[in-house]
């Protein structure tokens, strides 16, 4: 191995911090499902500087009910994840947990609306409203967008916030849209 | 096993897990699951404007079998 192998000094204590993250997460999880006498096994990664935990079993339809509708029981025990490691490590937790690739799917679902927003606002030159989104699911949005090069932000009060798709060079229309990364 | 559920996942996010009990009782209306945790924790379990506490129960709603289950935090100097 040659010494540019080595990973920077903080590169490699956010790698060692998010993979004890992960730990913890599946510790936690792995025996909720024992309890629960739910068959899944837990997996770990990093990604996008993140901790990312999926659950996963060989029969996708009995992890459905910790899914729940529109994946309200997924973020709550996200939230929970995110607070039991919080609670070993001292630090805030930005871990992503996925069940059965719930949000994957939900991903890529987005993305394709995304594209079709995109395609729609450069023929049109008018800005178009989405359906409301949650958190998770503008962030996909949002980052599709960019990447584009066109403008959107979130408009509306939770349950109901929407991604608003603009033209480019469209000024951002509110500060509040830098600051809703999630 | 629903108030074993709820007792791990509150021990996981408290500083007192020690202190975490969980009793269970039968009402008319359905189950609920009473939440006892250290005082220092009370904050923690509802967490801002009560997420953490809706959290919980919708995880527990979620585990459930048969018919709702009502929830309560207190703390264990509460009588």
């Amino acid at each position: 191995m040659s010494p540019t192998d080595t990973p920077a000094p903080e590169a490699k204590d956010l790698t060692t911090r998010l993979e004890e993250e992960g730990e913890i997460a599946a510790d936690y999880l792995e025996e909720l499902l024992d309890i629960a006498d739910l068959d899944g096994d837990i997996d770990i990664d990093i990604t996008f500087d993140r901790a990312a935990v999926e659950i996963i079993a060989d029969d996708a339809a009995s992890l459905k009910h910790l899914v729940g509708r529109d994946g309200e029981v997924l973020d709550a025990l996200q939230e929970l994840t995110r607070l039991a490691v919080q609670a070993k490590t001292g630090e805030r937790s930005r871990l992503m947990l996925d069940i059965g690739g719930h949000r994957a799917a939900r991903r890529a679902e987005l993305t394709k609306i995304a594209e079709e927003a995109i395609e729609t606002v450069r023929a049109t030159g008018a800005e178009l409203s989405l359906e409301p989104l949650n958190a998770f699911e503008r962030k996909v949005v949002h980052d599709v967008v960019a990447a584009a090069g066109l403008v959107s932000d979130s408009r509306g009060v939770e349950p109901g916030r929407y991604v608003v798709v603009q033209p480019a060079g469209s000024a951002p229309a509110e500060t509040e849209a830098v600051a809703d990364v999630g | 096993m629903l108030a074993d559920a709820l007792e791990h996942l509150v021990r996981g996010i408290v500083d007192h897990p020690d202190d975490v009990r969980v009793a269970g009782k039968t009402l008319r209306r359905g189950d609920l699951l009473e939440v006892r945790v250290h005082p220092e924790d009370l904050g923690r379990v509802i967490g801002r404007g009560g997420r953490t506490a809706r959290a919980l129960r919708t995880v527990v709603g979620a585990l459930a079998t048969d018919g709702p289950v009502r929830i309560d935090v207190v703390d264990v100097d509460r009588r």
